[in-house]
């Protein structure tokens, strides 16, 4: 008898708590997207008017900011700075590989990035600021349509895994 | 039997509407059917079991082997 109440208890709570990872999940992709943006712009703002080297650059752009978005930019300035031979688009591709598990972004984000990184340091400033301000376009619209993707599936994940782990176990039961 | 089935049922039919409400909320009107289809599943399952000792039951209580 005790011992299937706590398996009880242990289901529900297993389903709680994914339910509420996927939605936190689903909160967290438009802060890391608004922090993307804040970022490029950053980079931008160096690139331009004091015209650090890009690895520098990356580095001190996300340095304000907390969380993985931070280490994205860390990680693809510091490959880029320690290995000369991989080109920014590279090692923007590795660091986003490293640090997938902890980033919400999606794809659409993801080939952004690599677009950017790709004319990153291959052409002069005003090309390079288009391309930014490309990025951040883009990012902007994603940041939107994550903000209604947000509002629609915080609750409905929290729902689901809640009303999923009671489900299972009273089947279980 | 007792009554546990019984309950376990209501405790289906409650969970699945408050499923089938978060879904349709979110605009998913196609899952909501879906889960409302697996839940309906699930209680019949248990439900057509029943029917079988019932049916049992009466061929035993009339002879009717």
């Amino acid at each position: 008898m005790w011992l299937k109440l706590i398996g009880c208890c242990l289901v529900i709570i297993a389903g709680t708590l994914t339910g509420f990872s996927l939605a936190a999940r689903y909160n967290e992709r438009p802060k890391q997207v608004r922090q993307l943006i804040g970022c490029i712009t950053s980079l931008g703002s160096y690139i331009n008017y004091v015209s650090l080297p890009l690895s520098e650059a990356l580095i001190r752009s996300a340095g304000m900011i907390e969380g993985p978005v931070r280490d994205l930019f860390q990680q693809a300035g510091s490959f880029i700075d320690t290995s000369g031979w991989r080109s920014p688009q590279e090692a923007f591709a590795e660091a986003l590989n490293m640090l997938e598990n902890e980033l919400a972004i999606h794809k659409p984000e993801r080939e952004i990035m690599l677009l950017l990184g790709a004319n990153l340091g291959a052409v002069d400033r005003k090309e390079q600021q288009k391309h930014l301000d490309l990025a951040k376009v883009e990012l902007e619209k994603i940041h939107q349509e994550a903000i209604i993707a947000r509002d629609q599936n915080v609750k409905m994940y929290r729902y689901l895994g809640v009303c999923g782990g009671l489900a299972i176990a009273i089947l279980l039961v | 039997m007792g009554l546990d089935i019984l309950f376990k049922i209501a405790g289906v039919g409650i969970l699945i509407s408050v499923i089938h409400t978060a879904l349709k909320q979110a605009g998913k009107e196609d899952m909501a059917q879906l889960c409302t289809l697996a839940g309906f599943a699930i209680v019949l399952l248990w439900v057509v079991q029943l029917l079988g000792q019932l049916f049992t039951t009466v061929q035993g209580v009339f002879k009717l082997f």
